[in-house]
C-alpha cells in the first residue's frame, strides 16, 4: 500500500522530525507505531496522508507517486485514506450527523455538500455509522455536547462513512479513559479485519501496541529504531526505544511489561 | 522519584537573560514619539478652564436646559429617526455584500496557502500559485481602499454624485464598513482551530467544502457578533452622514447646531443615545441566540 523511500521531513529549514525513513506497508497489514513523544509519529502520519509533503525522499501510495498528486487527483487519493485524530478534530458547533457525513465531502460536489448542511443527505448512511460505533441516538446533537469518548465514536463514524482503504489512527485513544480505550482499539481493528482495511496506530500505550497488533515499527528521533512482528520485539527493544526520552509514562511502560505481575492501575512510583 | 525532584539542584548555569538590542530601540522610539506627540498635537487640558473656554462652556451647556420637547420640534423628529435606522441598516447589509466575498478572497488559507495556513502544501504549481497569491493582493488592496477613507469622505463624494437624502449614505456605510468587515471577516477565518479542518480536508475536501464545514461554522460567532458591532457604529455613523446632507436625525442635529439651539441639541443627543442602547441591547439578544444555542 505504502512505500517508503528515505522520507525526510524538515521543518524550518534546520529541525529534523522525520530522517531518511524506509517503509513498507502491504495492503490489509496492522502495524502499530510506538516511540516517546517527539518522535515524529504524527509528522509521519501527516506526510502518509498527504496533508504536507515530505522535504525529500519518495512516497508512492498504491503505486503512485505522491509528487503528482494535485488538486482533483489529490483529493481523490486523500479520499482512501481515512485518518482518525488524538484530538478527534470534530467541528464543534455542527451537528453530530454533519460530522459524520463529513466523511462523504470526498465525493460530494459543492452543491450537494451544502444542501445536505441543510438537509441531510444519505441520512441512512450516517445513522448506520451511528448504529455500529453505538451512539445512534445522538444524531442530532451538538457535536461539542458530547464526552471525549463519544466524540471519538462520531470521528470513527466519519471513518466510517468515509470507508477508505487505509486508517491512519493517530494516538486514538490517549485522551479517553482507559477502560474506553481498549474497546476503541478493538472498534477499528475489527473494522480492519473485516473489510481488510490497512491499518497504522499511533499507540502511546505498549500494552495495547502488543495485545493487538501482529507487527510493532518503533520510532525514536525521527529514524525507525526497529520494525518488527510483535513476537519479536524484547524489553531491550523497547528500553533503548525510550532511553533518555525522561518521560515518566514512558519509563512506567518498561516497568509495567518488566513486572507484569504488578497492578498497573496502582503503579508506584519506582523508576527513580 | 520524590526526593530527586525536590533536592534538585539550583543549576550554576542559568541561561543568561538576555537584552535585544531590537527591543531597546524600538521602546526608547515609541518613547519619544509618545512625548512628541504630546507636544505637537497641542494638548493643554489647561486651555479647557481658561475665562474664555468656560464661558463658552456655559452659554454652551446652560444653552442645553431645558431640552426643547415642544410638538413643532419633536414631531419633525419621527422621519429622520426611521430614516437612520433604515439607513445603517442598508448600509450594513451592503457592507456585508460587499465584505463577505472580498473578505474570503482575502484570507490566506482560502486563496494561497494551504487550508492549514501552511506555506508547503502537497498541490503547489507555480503559475495557480502566482494567480491565487495575486487574487489575495488584490482583494486586500481593495478592502484597505474602501476602509482608509473615511465614510464622511464617501458620503461627501455619494452626495455630489446621486445627490441628497438617505441613498448616498447607505452608499458611503457600505463601502468603507465593507471594508472593514472584510478585513475582520479574514482575519477571523484564519484564526478558527485548524484541527478540524486539517481532519476535513483529510477526507478529500475541496477548498470550499472545507469553507462550508469548517471554517464558516467554527467563525460563525465570531462574524455575527462583529458585523451586530458594526450595525451599532453605522447608527452613529448614520448621524454623522447627515451632516454632509445624506439625510437622517444628523441634517437635523447640523441645522439644530447652527442655528445655536441647544436645548434641540439636547434633544436630538438622548434620541441618539437612545436608538444606540437599543440597538445594542438588541444586537445582544441575537448574539446570545446564536452563541448559546446548545446549552439549554
Amino acid at each position: 500500500m505504502y512505500v517508503l523511500d528515505g522520507i525526510c521531513k524538515v521543518f524550518d529549514g534546520r529541525t529534523f522530525a522525520v530522517r531518511d525513513l524506509d517503509l513498507k506497508i502491504r495492503r490489509g497489514e496492522r502495524v502499530a507505531l510506538i516511540g516517546p513523544s517527539g518522535a515524529g509519529k504524527t509528522t509521519l502520519f501527516r506526510i502518509l496522508n498527504l496533508t504536507i509533503p515530505p522535504t525529500s525522499g519518495t512516497l508512492l501510495f498504491d503505486g503512485l507517486e505522491s509528487r503528482h498528486f494535485s488538486g482533483r487527483r489529490l483529493r481523490d487519493v486523500r479520499r482512501r485514506i481515512g485518518t482518525i485524530y488524538q484530538q478527534h478534530n470534530l467541528v464543534p458547533r455542527l451537528q453530530v450527523v454533519h460530522n459524520v457525513l463529513s466523511g462523504k465531502l470526498g465525493s460530494w460536489s459543492v452543491w450537494q455538500a451544502v444542501q445536505s448542511l441543510i438537509r441531510p443527505a444519505e441520512l441512512d448512511l450516517a445513522l448506520g455509522a451511528l448504529k455500529q460505533v453505538g451512539i445512534a441516538n445522538k444524531l442530532y446533537e451538538r457535536t461539542e455536547t458530547l464526552s471525549g469518548g463519544q466524540q471519538q465514536r462520531v470521528a470513527i463514524a466519519r471513518l466510517l462513512v468515509q470507508n477508505p482503504e487505509v486508517i491512519l489512527a493517530d494516538e486514538p485513544v490517549s485522551s479517553v479513559d482507559p477502560t474506553l480505550a481498549a474497546g476503541i482499539v478493538r472498534l477499528l481493528i475489527d473494522l480492519s479485519e473485516t473489510h481488510c482495511k490497512t491499518l497504522l496506530m499511533n499507540l502511546h500505550s505498549v500494552d495495547l501496541a502488543f495485545a493487538h497488533f501482529p507487527r510493532l515499527i518503533g520510532l525514536k528521533n525521527g529514524t525507525i529504531s526497529f520494525d518488527l512482528p510483535a513476537a519479536a520485539v524484547t524489553d531491550e527493544h523497547l528500553a533503548a526505544l525510550y532511553a533518555g526520552s525522561g518521560t515518566e509514562a514512558a519509563e512506567e511502560e518498561i516497568v509495567s511489561r518488566a513486572e507484569p505481575s504488578f497492578g498497573r492501575s496502582c503503579q508506584p512510583h519506582l523508576t527513580g | 522519584m520524590q526526593s530527586r525532584h525536590s533536592v534538585a539542584p539550583v543549576s550554576l548555569t542559568l541561561p543568561a537573560r538576555r537584552h535585544s538590542t531590537f527591543r531597546i530601540v524600538w521602546s526608547i522610539l515609541f518613547i519619544l514619539t509618545f512625548l512628541g506627540s504630546y507636544r505637537l498635537a497641542q494638548v493643554k487640558p489647561l486651555l479647557l478652564l481658561e475665562p474664555e473656554g468656560r464661558r463658552n462652556i456655559r452659554t454652551f451647556v446652560t444653552g442645553m436646559f431645558p431640552p426643547d420637547l415642544s410638538w413643532e420640534f419633536v414631531s419633525l423628529l419621527g422621519r429622520p429617526i426611521i430614516e437612520t435606522i433604515q439607513l445603517s441598516l442598508m448600509g450594513t447589509f451592503m457592507a456585508i455584500v460587499i465584505g463577505l466575498p472580498l473578505g474570503l478572497l482575502a484570507t490566506r488559507s482560502l486563496t494561497f496557502t494551504g487550508i492549514l495556513n501552511e506555506w508547503e502544501i502537497v498541490d503547489s504549481r507555480p503559475s495557480v500559485f502566482l494567480l491565487r497569491k495575486g487574487t489575495y493582493l488584490l482583494a486586500r488592496a481593495i478592502l484597505s481602499l474602501f476602509r482608509t477613507i473615511p465614510e464622511f469622505v464617501w458620503a461627501f463624494m455619494f452626495v455630489r454624485a446621486v445627490g441628497l437624502g438617505p441613498f448616498p449614505g447607505v452608499l458611503a456605510i457600505g463601502i468603507s464598513y465593507g471594508g472593514m468587515l472584510g478585513k475582520v471577516y479574514s482575519e477571523i477565518l484564519e484564526h478558527v482551530n485548524p484541527g478540524p479542518l486539517e481532519a476535513l480536508q483529510t477526507t478529500g475536501a475541496s477548498r470550499v467544502t472545507v469553507l462550508f464545514y469548517g471554517l464558516l461554522p467554527q467563525a460563525l460567532p465570531n462574524l455575527v457578533s462583529y458585523t451586530l458591532y458594526r450595525w451599532e457604529c453605522a447608527i452613529r455613523a448614520s448621524t454623522i452622514l447627515g451632516f454632509v446632507g445624506a439625510g437622517g436625525i444628523g441634517q437635523q442635529l447640523e441645522i439644530s447646531m447652527r442655528m445655536f439651539n441647544f436645548n434641540q441639541v439636547l434633544t436630538l443627543v438622548a434620541i441618539l443615545f437612545v436608538m444606540v442602547a437599543g440597538v445594542d441591547t438588541l444586537s445582544a439578544r441575537i448574539r446570545h441566540a446564536i452563541l448559546d444555542r446548545s446549552v439549554d
